[in-house]
């Protein structure tokens, strides 16, 4: 006997009752009919765990760190009760021939039906092989096993949108799942941050295990539950951003008030992230809270918009590095001069002018 | 070939059975190990193989050096904020800033509860399974395991019998469901696993209660940092700023009280279960002692944790820092990071290029191309290595060298010399740890007395965080609150030629990092990490690193189920992110890399 | 407008009243974002005390809203009178690129600016050149400000509002992320500012120099002339 979801739910000291009732809470949540709550129920209580394969790319590991820190649920019982983990190779028994021959296992059995999660990313540079896997390029494997899945998880800013090491002048060409060449044509659905909160990962698996369906997302690919809103717009200190008040350097009166980290760089009002709602471990903290700004981990290229302690963003081309009020006072300067001398210049013509006229 | 000595005194002799394991998994990021096997199945040669890299050193060029903390940071999510850690103080010593006081004993709490999250997850979720046996444990009567638990640990609360009993029928059902997640192609059946079933079920039991109590481990950095993984830092101090009557303050009463629950609450759970796991297990592996290589010869440690801020002399280290050479533990070397003769990296195995190919750089002066060609006698083709050849290049991973010597790096590198120097309290705990084994010192250069170092140094690591707890309470109770220097926050206010380098001890081993800065920008940017050093592959000289010096002469019982070879490779906890995150792909970076 | 050219000395009435309206509101509005758009990206020092007590960031950034609003009601209000007004309202939307006489036009301006013809042409409306100048950096400078401007206040209002919908869905992605948005936005300010000064300068200059009357036309409405030549055509 597995496991079910329904086991998991009764151990968690949830009553047969209620699980009744959240399923016909699910069944009107997937725009089903009461009715359906009994055939959610059976499926609940008998549905096999959907095998997961967790794939590793050029990545640091942080996502799957975040992830073992989820609260809620616990990472323990999402491995041991929710889903499948039979491939990753962070954390699995087996490894080389006998870890390589889950995945081709996985394929045989479960074709169309498990789940691709992509931690890191493939590089194409030298022919894929700055990441190899069992001799060959990492990228082979992951194009090859996406072909074979139901869904694919792009975990963290690295398979979401290249993260560091696709940073200027991403050495290994470094790319982000779906602008990979060959990968399939399956949804994809990007989780970033660096890493992403442990309990937004947590509650992306469970969603779609609970409601049978992947999350809506925006038109960028990420669930909307947790990435429709900037850390800025539910941010505890936005009120000291309405009145004006900022820290204006580490450590000052502003810092130990609390106040907004605007002016010091923070990227909380152009990041979309569920910081500021779900926090951070269990809902304890969050950049901003411990007084650091948000540096936008989970925007695409963040690393490449200038220093994070800098409210505007450097714009790099033509030899020069310089932000939006550098670049725009320059030129406001230079015109001015250029005014300045030419209508010099004028009056100068128009008295000679007028000489000449009289 | 036939058998060569290598200078550092290792027999190799490559004309056995060659086995591959690749992946190696339960370690951080990509990595490939090739041996040969005698008749008897011990193995007579080894060849470790950094299998990726992402060029972070190359990124780093140009930018603002006080952002470089959280791209290092990104080398590595398992030991997050250890390299962030390094690149602040790099940073600060190029540009001669002194940290506030409180700033220092955050930090310290910081890297201190890495220390111990790192060594307790990778000892339960990287390193158990390569001697727990997850199946066996079934076959435990709870009762027995109960008896064991409370011999073992007797003031783990959670020792009854149908405490056991619940955890088993769970694993029971999680492996008759025929969906074995992570368990999954396990070598279960290998002679190799030792353990009676109660032993297997307590350590299962204790991987599934680590794996819920790591995740509180790391709040306090989230108190401090913001978040965990990866954490916030700052240059000059700490972003958390502290007033304990402003409501507005990230730290305050309640924040300090958190860290302080959570610290004791770690303390107790290295007190109670991991440390008498590590000896309980090891007492049934005590007759399996391989796995030493260079521990008993060449170990290093640059130190780490600093009493007082700001003071990085060996005195005010509490990690010891010195260098062993030859074995001889009566001589502790002094090591001078900045010393352009002492560390020395060098490439002719590895995938990269010098202009001189032999010569070694110290990494102020590194030079980094990579260099991707495969040896004459490899198997397979440039994009499927079948069998690597190791007198060619073959890996991704430079080879750094102590005054021409490799060296182990490492919590048993660090116990060693802390041994060696006489440090009270790590000979206390080593010489508790030998008589409860009953083994003699040796013992200790092997797989096992680096797993067990870890445990030991989590211990140490756990309370000493509650000493710089008790330090910042003091401090602020003084009257001092500050938590960073922003003097020189302002790049205007820099000289537009400096160079700098900071260290840590992080959990793996050495960290250094080495920054130039010119006109406010990383001119240059290297680190050299634990897992260079112990995971190098051979030097100009023939060397091997120890990785593969730990792994020979080790019986490997079932050829085709390697579980010696992970058991000692993963005693190093080996960090293939952090190892190989170097360098610049073409000729053109060169010039702009290579530093005059 | 054939008939202008022969009653030569005669003014001509080339800006009707709604123009003139929306030149000036046009006027304020860009003064007004311009100076909250740059604080909004350096803001004024911080203030002490509660944040109850103030709400100067939040005026700083009203005032920049409605402003933005103005301007984009009075750029609607402008297209529709390019439709209905006179035939100088149309011209800074569609300059003649495609007649070479546009371009002599051009270039002879470019040579009275550099000093080098002794005299200007004469128009009934814009130079040739100062259409080009309106059509690119005006009409097309707003635009832009209007689309990164509604993208970004999209954020704001959130999900499913009409500013989120039809702006931030597809700006973001295509400038990269809302960083970037707000990056070339602040330079689109710079672009304006920029225009402005040379717009404010040349049309004191041209008031002086050249053969007709400009800034009093912006008041009054009437081109006056100088002499009594013909004008040019574009």
């Amino acid at each position: 006997m597995h496991e079910t979801f329904y086991d998991v739910m009764r151990r968690q000291g949830i009553t047969r009752r209620s699980f009744l009732k959240y399923c016909s809470l699910a069944a009107g949540a997937l725009g089903l009919s009461p009715a359906f709550a009994p055939q959610i129920a059976h499926a609940m209580e008998n549905k096999p765990r959907i095998p997961v394969l967790w794939l590793h790319g050029l990545e640091c590991t942080c996502c799957s760190e975040s992830f073992i820190r989820s609260a809620h649920p616990l990472a323990k019982d999402v491995i041991l009760s929710m889903i499948s983990l039979d491939y990753d190779n962070v954390i699995m028994a087996a490894a080389g021939e006998a870890a390589q021959a889950i995945i081709e296992e996985t394929i045989e059995k479960y074709d169309g039906n498990f789940i691709l999660a992509v931690e890191g990313n493939a590089p194409l540079g030298e022919d894929g092989m700055y990441c190899i896997t069992a001799g060959k390029p990492f990228v082979d494997e992951l194009t090859r096993v996406s072909q074979h899945a139901k869904a694919i998880i792009s975990w963290g800013s690295c398979a979401s949108w290249g993260c560091v090491q696709a940073a200027r002048p991403n050495p290994t060409r470094a790319t982000p799942t779906h602008k990979i060449p060959g990968i399939a044509d399956k949804p994809i659905i990007k989780v970033p941050g660096c890493p992403p909160i442990s309990e937004v990962m947590t509650a992306v698996i469970t969603y779609m295990l609970t409601f049978e369906k992947l999350p809506e997302l925006d038109n960028q690919g990420r669930p909307k539950m947790f990435y429709s809103q900037r850390i800025h717009d539910k941010c505890y200190r936005r009120g000291h951003f309405d009145a004006g008040q900022f820290v204006e350097k580490f450590d000052d009166e502003g810092a130990k008030k609390g106040y907004c980290l605007y002016k010091v760089g923070c990227k909380g009002p152009t990041t979309y992230n569920a910081c500021s709602t779900i926090r951070w471990n269990g809902g304890l903290s969050f950049p901003i809270q411990a007084g650091h700004p948000c540096i936008g981990c989970s925007e695409d290229g963040f690393w490449d918009k200038g220093g994070f302690y800098e409210r505007l963003s450097d714009i790099k081309g033509f030899g020069i590095e310089a932000n939006a009020d550098e670049i725009g006072k320059t030129a406001a300067l230079i015109v001015g001069g250029a005014v300045a001398v030419h209508a010099g210049a004028s009056v100068i013509k128009r008295i000679a002018s007028k000489g000449d006229d009289a | 070939m036939a058998i060569i000595e290598t200078p550092n005194g290792f027999n190799l002799d490559d004309s056995g059975r060659r086995i591959v394991v690749d992946p190696v998994t339960r370690i951080e990021g990509h990595m490939r190990c090739e041996v040969n096997l005698d008749e008897d199945n011990f193995i007579r040669n080894a060849v470790s193989t950094g299998t990726m890299w992402r060029g972070l050193e190359v990124i780093l060029k140009d930018r603002d050096p006080r952002d470089a903390w959280a791209f290092v940071q990104r080398i590595c999510g398992v030991c997050t904020g250890t390299h962030a850690l390094t690149s602040v103080r790099a940073v600060e010593d190029a540009l001669n800033i002194d940290i506030p006081e409180n700033a220092n004993s955050i930090r310290n709490i910081m890297q201190l509860s890495l220390q111990v999250h790192d060594h307790l997850v990778h000892f339960y979720h990287l390193h158990a399974l390569d001697w727990v046996n997850p199946v066996n444990a079934l076959k435990a009567d709870p009762r027995a395991t109960s008896e064991l638990q409370q011999k073992v640990s007797p003031s783990h609360a959670k020792s009854s019998p149908g405490y056991f009993r619940d955890i088993q029928t769970r694993i029971r059902r999680f492996i008759e469901s025929g969906q074995l997640g992570p368990f999954k192609n396990g070598y279960w059946t290998n002679p190799a696993y030792l353990l009676p079933p109660e032993a297997d079920l307590m350590a299962l039991t204790h991987y599934l209660e680590a794996l819920d109590f790591q995740k509180e481990i790391m709040t306090v950095r989230t108190i401090f940092g913001g978040k965990d993984t990866h954490p916030n830092w700052l240059v000059g101090g700490v972003p958390c700023a502290i007033d304990m009557d402003s409501p507005g303050a990230p730290i305050n009463m309640e924040r300090l009280n958190y860290v302080r629950s959570i610290t004791e609450r770690t303390i107790q759970f290295v007190k109670n279960v991991y440390v008498p796991d590590v000896i309980a297990i090891g007492g049934f592996y005590k007759s399996w002692l391989y796995g030493g290589g260079l521990a008993s010869q060449n170990v290093m440690s640059y130190g780490d944790i600093p009493d007082r801020a700001n003071d990085y002399s060996t005195e005010n280290l509490m990690m010891p820092r010195g260098a062993i050479i030859n074995g001889n533990l009566d001589e502790v070397h002094e090591i001078d990071l900045r010393d352009p003769d002492e560390i020395q990296e060098f490439v002719p195995h590895s995938w990269y290029k010098y202009p001189d190919g032999a010569k070694g750089l110290h990494p102020w002066d590194g030079i980094t191309e990579a260099q991707y060609e495969l040896g004459p006698n490899l198997i397979g083709t440039k994009t499927n290595i079948e069998r690597i050849d190791e007198g060619g290049k073959y890996s991704w991973i430079k080879a750094p060298r102590w005054k021409g010597h490799a060296m182990e790096v490492g919590p048993l590198a660090r116990y060693i010399i802390g041994y060696a120097k006489g440090d009270e309290y790590i000979t206390d705990q080593i010489n508790s740890t030998l008589r409860a084994l009953d083994v003699p010192l040796p013992a200790l250069f092997s797989t096992l007395g680096r797993t067990a170092a870890r445990a030991l140094e989590s211990q140490w690591a756990a309370e000493k965080q509650l000493y710089f707890l008790d330090k910042l309470i003091a401090n602020i109770k003084n009257g001092d609150s500050s938590t960073a220097n922003t003097e020189k926050f302002d790049p205007s206010t820099w000289p537009s030629e400096i160079k700098g380098m900071g260290f840590t001890e992080a959990p793996r081993g050495a960290l250094g990092h080495w920054i130039k800065i010119k006109d406010t920008k990383i001119e240059n940017y290297q680190c050299v990490v634990p897992t260079t050093w112990n995971g190098s592959p051979r030097d100009a000289e023939g060397n091997i690193g120890a990785f593969e010096a730990s792994l020979l002469d080790t019986k490997v019982e079932v050829p085709e189920e390697p579980v010696e070879i992970l058991r000692t490779l993963h005693s190093f906890d080996p960090c293939l992110a952090c190892s190989t995150h170097v360098m610049s792909p073409d000729g053109e970076e060169l010039a702009n890399v290579k530093v005059r | 407008m054939s008939d202008v050219s022969k009653t030569k000395q005669e003014a001509v009435y080339v800006y009707q009243a709604p123009i003139r309206i929306w030149h000036w509101v046009q006027a304020f509005a860009i003064l007004a974002l311009g100076i909250t758009g740059y604080l909004i990206g350096s803001p004024p020092p911080s203030l002490g005390g509660e944040a109850s007590d103030y709400y100067l960031f939040g005026w700083i950034r009203y005032i920049h809203f409605v402003a933005a609003y103005i301007t984009v009601i009075g750029f609607v209000f402008r297209i529709y009178w390019a439709f209905v007004g006179n035939s100088h309202a149309r011209e800074i939307f569609l300059p003649p690129v495609w007649r070479p006489r546009f371009w002599v036009g051009v270039w002879h301006e470019i040579l009275w600016y550099a000093m080098l013809v002794k005299e200007p042409r004469k128009y009934e409306g814009h130079n040739p050149l100062a259409v080009l100048a309106m059509h690119f950096m005006y009409v097309w400078g707003i635009t832009f400000m209007i689309i990164t401007g509604f993208s970004m206040y999209g954020e704001s209002t959130g999900f499913g509002t009409w500013q989120h919908t039809y702006f931030t869905t597809w700006v973001n992605p295509l400038f990269g992320q809302s960083q970037d948005v707000h990056t070339w936005h602040h330079i689109g300010m710079w672009v304006i500012i920029v225009f402005v000064m040379i717009h404010v300068y040349v049309a004191v200059r041209e008031d002086i120099m050249s053969r007709q009357s400009i800034i009093s036309s912006m008041i009054s409405g009437w081109r006056q002339f100088k002499d009594d030549r013909p004008a040019d055509k574009d």
